[in-house]
């Protein structure tokens, strides 16, 4: 291979990673960004959306397509897509609609997975709220590895492929698709974050107490703020399943709770460019070292991805010293000014 | 009437010394720092290879790693607190950005922890992961003596710190010092010092649990992230804000995991086995909609 093709190759994927990990951010920005909830526990949303999407995609993909099988769509997986995905590599429409359900399938579970967080969250102070969070994390891959009707145990399972149409530009196709939904999302964002419901959500987050003397409802908020953040990183793990293309129950900590955190505080909490910003940063660099492990092997006495750990766990740590900010500050919205007869006299 | 069977009841005993040891040094923490410490899971990590690593350099007894670990994670904790979270006090971090960075420093530590980990197998051809040193561990009454080590440990180090915190100057200075920072300051407590001394004690705590790990289960780089849930549980169980508490919840977390799953699983089959994960997080939902500030605060509760 030469090198613009690995450049190429490296790129695409690139791509691909930082669209999945945009959503996440942008559901996790809504949650600690804007409304102020310290959500340590995003991986039990994300696993949840993709998880629940790979349940759930080659059941329907059999109903939807009215495949006639005796075969188990979890424990014969690949038996039953390989019925499958001719199909999808047949029809596109159908694909793509498929895509969308999935997608769909993923944020509602995500948003679930949120209104279970939230009842803790809506009632304990912050530190206990990212212990209890963070614990609740890890309780889909036991799920998952235990219960194989969900993604067939430990060896998990492989979904259809949605983007089979593309043929021999899949590879490309599925990175340009993933791109196109978190671009939508993102505008769909910051769109969220101007709304009175986002300049609320701040409201709660600079001074509870104002906000609900001015009649909020702080419990609906926050829920709803969970929910919505929740319901995009169901969203993003529906992306990675179907981009991937198989999941197994053994989404980490570090790459889905850690990172993304890492990413909105180097891009600046609160702002959806920050976030932006943040996560293109963290995802090249990630992808840099992961891709030249390989040029170190034998020179150093052990494998080069601890070299991430390290890295990564020391550029967090000098940005809260140094520049907690982040990089790009949040800016407010400003208000247009309203003149006339709108303005109520006082007295 | 149908008792527990007696290797149960070892079983949870042995597992509850090793979180009470834990969630006393989180609690401890919480206590003078005001922060959730994350890293705790990577400390006792560092333990659990300190034992090991001079089992496989020295050939030394497996308990000979207790103090060493006491030490060297005590001093991983200093430098912790100096190198990260003394700077962030400073600047008044909000507690979330604390809490980033106990997570960031275990992610840190872990990939020391792997590093040494991938040295030791390349340098001394022995494996680094999935180690289990009980093979060497004594036997007293037929019982493995790790089972009474580690209850005597943590008696121990119950004890001793009792008399630091309520007979000693430098205790009394420590509980001032988390009572009321401010007010210690002003009577002239180096209430940074007394932090970087509850770091040390509650870093050597994690190790002292981690470095009698090898001789209880098995040890890989992840045993600290695993059990971590289980602390944090054992820890709020007993209440953040009472020390003592910490021994409690350990005992009561491991009652409910061990003995509650053996049960369970004789009831209703052996798959109940495979969601014990799930019980520390049950335990920890009920505790905190129930008493919200741990056992130990019902009675505290009531007195104020």
């Amino acid at each position: 291979m030469d090198i613009s093709t690995q450049i190429i190759l490296f790129s695409v994927d690139l791509f691909a990673l930082f669209a999945v990990y945009l959503v996440i951010d942008i559901g996790l920005n809504i949650q600690q960004g804007v409304t102020g909830i310290p959500n340590f526990g995003i991986l039990f949303a994300v696993a949840g959306g993709a998880y629940i999407t790979a349940g759930l995609s080659t059941r329907l993909a059999i109903i939807i397509l009215g495949i006639q099988t005796n075969l188990n769509p979890i424990s014969d997986n690949v038996s039953v897509l390989q019925l499958v995905n001719p199909i999808l590599h047949a029809q596109p429409i159908l694909a793509v609609s498929l895509f969308v359900l999935f997608l769909v399938i993923g944020g509602a579970a995500g948003a679930i997975m949120g209104l279970i967080a939230s009842a803790p969250a809506v009632r304990l102070r912050e530190d206990y709220l990212a212990i209890t969070l963070l614990a609740f994390g890890e309780i889909l891959n036991v799920i998952g590895a235990g219960y194989t009707p969900l993604v067939g145990g430990p060896p998990g399972v492989d979904l259809p492929d949605v983007l089979a149409w593309a043929g021999q530009y899949r590879f490309y196709a599925g990175s340009l698709v993933l791109l196109i939904v978190a671009i939508a999302i993102y505008v769909l964002a910051g769109h969220i974050i101007k709304t009175p419901f986002g300049r609320t959500l701040r409201a709660i987050r600079d001074n509870e107490i104002v906000a609900r003397a001015l009649g909020k409802n702080i419990t609906r908020y926050r829920t709803s703020s969970i929910m919505i953040g929740s319901l995009f990183c169901g969203i993003a793990g529906s992306l990675w399943a179907l981009y991937s293309g198989a999941i197994t129950p053994t989404l980490a900590r570090f790459d889905w709770t850690f990172l993304p955190w890492l990413m909105i505080l180097i891009g600046g909490m609160g702002s959806n460019r920050g976030t932006l910003v943040g996560t293109a940063i963290v995802v090249t660099l990630n992808k840099l070292i992961t891709y030249f492990k390989y040029a170190f092997v034998g020179i150093v006495p052990f494998n080069i991805i601890w070299l991430n750990y390290l890295l990564l766990g020391v550029m967090t740590i000098l940005i809260l010293i140094y520049r907690p900010e982040g990089i790009v500050r949040e800016t407010l919205p400003t208000t247009k000014r309203t003149t006339g007869n709108n303005v109520s006299k006082p007295g | 009437m149908y008792l527990v069977p007696f290797s149960t009841i070892i079983g949870w005993l042995t597992y509850s010394a090793f979180l009470s040891l834990m969630a006393l040094g989180i609690t401890l923490l919480y206590r003078t720092t005001k922060v959730a410490n994350f890293a705790h899971a990577s400390f006792v990590t560092i333990g659990a290879y300190v034992t090991y690593t001079l089992t496989v350099i020295f050939a030394a007894n497996p308990y000979a790693g207790v103090p060493v670990a006491f030490v060297v994670v005590g001093i991983v904790g200093l430098a912790v607190f100096y190198s990260v979270l003394e700077p962030l006090r400073r600047r008044n971090s909000p507690t979330v950005m604390l809490m980033i960075a106990t997570l960031s420093l275990d992610v840190l530590l872990l990939g020391i922890i792997n590093i040494h980990a991938d040295y030791l197998t390349n340098t001394y051809s022995v494996p680094s992961r999935n180690i289990l040193l009980s093979g060497s561990d004594f036997t007293f009454l037929a019982q493995p003596g790790i089972l009474f080590i580690a209850l005597g440990t943590l008696a121990v180090c119950t004890v001793a710190i009792y008399v630091l915190l309520n007979f000693t100057t430098l205790g009394i200075a420590l509980r001032a010092s988390m009572e009321n920072p401010q007010l210690a300051e002003a009577i002239g407590i180096n209430v940074s010092m007394m932090l970087a001394i509850s770091w040390f004690i509650g870093g050597g705590l994690a190790g002292i649990a981690g470095a009698l790990i090898p001789l209880w289960t098995e040890v890989n780089p992840s045993i600290g992230t695993i059990l971590l849930a289980s602390m944090f549980c054992a820890s709020i169980v007993g209440g953040l804000e009472q020390i003592y508490g910490a021994i409690l919840g350990g005992l009561l977390l491991g009652l409910v995991d061990v003995v509650g799953t053996a049960e369970l699983a004789s009831f209703l089959g052996p798959w109940v086995a495979f969601y014990e994960p799930v019980i520390p997080l049950v335990v920890l939902s009920a505790t905190l909609i129930l008493a919200p500030k741990g056992l130990a605060g019902i009675g505290l509760r009531r007195r104020r």
